[in-house]
């Protein structure tokens, strides 16, 4: 009887913890559940905000084509293509670069003090505030290499962003190639740089172009770094100029330019009547090109690495 | 593995691509600026004006000198005028550098630049700017003497109701420290006093558009702003010591808030681009350019009947 | 051409190339380190401005030719601590909700909506926090914040920024978390969360710091969106959450332009421009740290 009474009360005080420790449990996915549908709320409402402030405007014919000073309409024709512009610089300066150097620490890397050196250069390059990026480039770039307010100087700030993240993806891409394929080029005879470059880096392509698209987009939006080096003020621009000289030839990497993001920052520090309308346009128009980037990298990623494994 | 081969061939002609026009890109603008100066020298003994310049700093004016640019541009073809901001401080220092030809500020250049960096600098000065203060369209005041300005920006006067408004706090937004329309305004009101420590506004502000946004959005608010941004909505201008702010009392000496706007240049600056900054300038004082200038709610040099110098003291012009 | 050329030249010539491109980026970093240094430390060496008096100065008034950074200081840490108290609660129960609770779900819907968030650019952010979250302030605080801009404005832009950073990474480090952990610990009678509580979050706690710091620095050293919704007020001390204030960044921001090369002025603005170097620096050594704690733990 009383052995029995001990028993049964035991089980009771279990069963009031297992009941305690399920509603326990119950309770945190339930809040779980909550933060996360919150999550997912707060990105699907930013993304609607914007593009519902900005879609009007985005959308009106003439915003794509016309310049910021158009008398009836002020569009973002010059500073669309300053972007895309400063973009492509930028690739062109930081893609060749960071393989080189991506290369060099996955594929020779001797164990001394360069290689760590050059370790601590590139995670150090990745956590610089944008804007230090900027004010370095605008004494360095700007005045002692004598470039002045330019893409070029611009460009050059935007590398020192990308290469951390390009080294770092390109890296990882050629780590990723099976061990077996490097041995096999080895054994037969190649050198190093020959694997490197017949079969390493044709079997890390579509990885590499994915993370060079992804790069671009955070590039596209960057603007702390590009106003003291490629200047903020809205360039006029004169797409029938042959001259490679004058500051209104669109291809002249030594004028001064205004992306996208530092039309949209200069806007509303300044703002003049009707700007906010602007702001609003053009934030669409920077986030649909961003997001654009994104799904391209995808897809991209996915063509390639198919029409790799289907040789 | 044939066509393996084919790839990396095409990555590395993409590879190849690049670095050439990367390396040409870099060798052509090497020789540019060399092209350049030559062919700039050869033709500035023609009649027709070729070469380009370079404006950086003030952004107050700055729609002003596009306007111009725009019209000297079309007036002469082969000469292009690139304009960026920066601020008076980086258009002071980078023509006292002589990396730019034309550097604008709407602050004489003594109040910023050391004596030796001065030398050289030619001071143009192309027109004027009247400021004044501004408040939120709800407050009831129209008028202020300058001692109650000054009592305001120094912190003293802290509410509206102590210079005949109804009771409520009042709100100052600053222009950012540099400003020149903030060295003007307190030049004029503050009379070399300075703000105790203690004194916070509600916030400080990169530009006039900003200003007049954020005054017309914040009850009780005060600050002030040049004669062209006072026509905007949901703001009202104040009289000073009975004196409305406009351009015919800023003329005559009468309302005495208000600044030149300069566009320094230099005199040894290289013969291949003197003429061009040259006629730039003179474009922008002409009789034909002074209409836009009214337009753009500044004054032209010509109608002033008063002048200021450096130190800030006004004389009638003889 | 490979046939007429020895291999071990061809060695060299790949040897080099790559080197170059290694070498040619310390080169830039070391520049940059230099540079900064060279013009933050004039400061204290050509214009001889008491250090001590430069960080611990509670005013920052230029004209008067007084430089304090300390209110920049502490707005800078007060905005970047605010965030990480907004978004790590948040981060972390994504996190694992994701991970522990419904994996299929967080690979194929939440990751990429977070992954959004990344890809928004800063100033877009920032024109969100100027024209929503600032009203939104002003509209809850009334006279408190007339303007709505201020810290809280400020962390709240802040702590959206960061928060895909932190999900992201915690999310990888619950799930590098080794699976007979949670075995052990079901088998034990243990339910989900007695696993995730007791288990899961305290063997990745060190991965989940080193999130928690990477965020921190983004927070710490993002420029726009913060410089346009904090108010720029930098010439004395914020007196509280709802005061307009000012970072180091947005003072850079917004005083560059005005500080004419050379003069006290732009070499105090470079200090500044070193502090965030210095402290950038600082958050990259702490997470080493971390690293190698983490590793002799669970070696």
């Amino acid at each position: 009887m009383a052995s029995e009474n001990t028993a049964s009360s035991r089980n009771s005080v279990l069963d009031a913890h297992v009941a305690r420790i399920d509603r326990q449990d119950k309770i945190a996915t339930g809040v779980l559940t909550v933060i996360v549908g919150l999550v997912i709320l707060l990105v699907v409402a930013i993304i609607a905000y914007i593009i519902a402030r900005g879609a009007g405007r985005a959308l009106t014919p003439g915003f794509l084509t016309n310049a910021y000073n158009d008398e009836v309409l002020p569009g973002i024709i010059y500073q669309l293509w300053d972007s895309f512009y400063l973009l492509l610089v930028t690739l062109v300066i930081s893609v060749p670069i960071s393989l080189g150097a991506a290369i060099f620490l996955v594929e020779y890397a001797p164990d001394n003090w360069v290689t760590s050196a050059a370790k601590t250069a590139i995670e150090t390059l990745s956590s610089l505030p944008s804007i230090v990026v900027g004010m370095f480039g605008s004494l360095f770039f700007v005045v002692t290499l004598g470039w002045g307010i330019s893409i070029i100087a611009g460009a050059c700030a935007l590398t020192m962003f990308n290469i951390p993240i390009l080294v770092r993806t390109i890296q990882q891409a050629l780590e990723d190639v099976p061990r077996s394929q490097r041995d096999a080029a080895l054994a037969m005879g190649l050198t190093r740089w020959e694997t490197t470059l017949n079969v390493l880096l044709p079997a890390a392509m579509p990885a590499i172009v994915t993370g060079v698209v992804l790069s671009a987009g955070r590039v596209f939006g960057e603007a702390a770094a590009l106003i003291f080096t490629s200047g903020s003020a809205p360039a006029r621009l004169n797409f029938a100029s042959l001259n490679f000289l004058s500051p209104t030839n669109p291809f002249n990497i030594f004028r001064p330019a205004c992306s996208l993001a530092v039309y949209i920052w200069r806007l509303t520090s300044e703002p003049t009547a009707g700007s906010t309308e602007i702001v609003w346009g053009t934030a669409t128009i920077l986030l649909v090109c961003v997001l654009l980037f994104n799904v391209l990298a995808r897809l991209l990623g996915k063509f390639l690495s198919r029409r790799l494994t289907a040789e | 593995m044939s066509k393996l081969d084919l790839t990396r061939r095409q990555f590395m002609g993409v590879f190849g691509a690049t670095a050439a026009v990367a390396g040409l890109g870099l060798v052509g603008c090497g020789g540019n600026n060399a092209a350049d100066t030559t062919e700039e020298g050869g033709d500035a003994a023609d009649a027709a004006l070729v070469g380009s310049i370079s404006c950086s700093g003030a952004t107050s004016f700055q729609p002003l000198v596009e306007k111009a640019r725009d019209a000297f541009q079309d007036a002469n073809p082969d000469v292009s005028v690139a304009i960026s901001g920066g601020g008076s401080g980086q258009g002071l220092s980078q023509v006292a550098e002589g990396s730019v030809q034309v550097g604008r500020s709407d602050v004489f250049a003594e109040e910023k630049l050391e004596a030796d960096q001065l030398e050289g600098l030619v001071d143009n000065q192309v027109c004027i700017v009247g400021m004044g203060p501004i408040v939120n369209a709800n407050v009831d005041v129209t008028d202020i003497t300058t001692d109650q300005l000054k009592g305001i920006f120094l912190g003293q006067i802290t509410d509206w109701s102590e210079v005949g408004g109804t009771a409520g706090a009042i709100r100052v937004i600053q222009r950012e420290a540099g400003s020149g329309t903030r060295a003007t305004f307190e030049a004029a009101v503050l009379g070399g006093e300075v703000a105790p420590d203690s004194f916070r506004p509600v916030a400080e502000v990169d530009s006039s558009g900003t200003v007049v946004e954020q005054v017309a959005a914040t009850e009780g608010s005060i600050s002030y702003v040049a004669f062209n941004y006072m026509t905007n909505e949901g703001i009202k201008a104040l009289s000073v010591d009975g004196v409305e702010p406009t351009q015919e009392n800023v003329e005559n000496g009468d309302f005495l808030i208000w600044a030149y706007e300069h566009m320094y240049t230099r005199s040894d600056e290289d013969a291949a681009t003197a003429p061009v900054t040259k006629a730039f300038i003179e474009f922008i004082m002409s009789e034909d350019f002074a209409s836009t200038v009214v337009e753009e709610g500044f004054i032209p040099m010509g109608d002033m009947k008063v002048q200021k110098d450096a130190e800030g003291n006004i004389s009638q012009i003889a | 051409m490979a046939q007429l050329m020895p291999k071990r030249r061809l060695e060299n010539i790949g040897l080099g190339i790559t080197g170059f491109c290694v070498v040619l980026v310390a080169l830039v970093v070391v520049t940059l380190i230099f540079m900064v240094a060279q013009q933050g430390l004039s400061t204290f060496f050509v214009d001889a401005m008491d250090p001590i008096a430069f960080f611990t100065g509670q005013n920052w008034i230029p004209e008067q030719e007084r430089y304090g950074a300390l209110p920049m200081i502490v707005g800078s840490f007060a905005v970047t601590l605010l965030s990480t108290l907004f978004a790590l609660p948040v981060a972390i129960g994504s996190a694992i909700f994701v991970v522990e609770v419904a994996p299929g779900f967080g690979r194929r819907v939440f990751q990429p909506v977070i992954e959004l968030l990344v890809g928004i650019p800063s100033v877009v952010y920032g024109v969100l926090g100027l024209y929503v979250i600032n009203a939104l302030v002003k509209a809850v605080f009334g006279d408190a914040a007339p303007t709505g801009a201020g810290i809280l404005s400020g962390a709240l832009v802040l702590a959206i920024m960061i928060l895909p950073t932190i999900t992201t990474l915690s999310m990888d480090a619950l799930r590098a978390v080794p699976n007979q952990y949670r075995e052990g610990s079901y088998a034990l009678g243990c339910t989900r969360w007695q696993t995730t509580w007791h288990v899961v979050l305290k063997s990745a706690t060190p991965s989940l710091m080193t999130a928690v710091i990477l965020g921190m620095t983004r927070a710490f050293g993002e420029t726009l969106a913060v410089q346009m919704v904090i108010g720029g007020v930098e010439r004395s001390m914020p007196t509280g959450l709802l005061d307009p204030a000012s970072t180091l960044t947005a003072a850079l921001t917004a005083g560059l332009s005005n500080a004419v090369s050379g003069s006290e002025y732009y070499h105090a603005l470079w200090a500044l421009g070193l502090l965030l170097l210095v402290m950038s620096l600082i958050f990259i050594l702490i997470i080493h740290l971390i690293g190698r704690k983490g590793a002799k733990a669970n070696g």
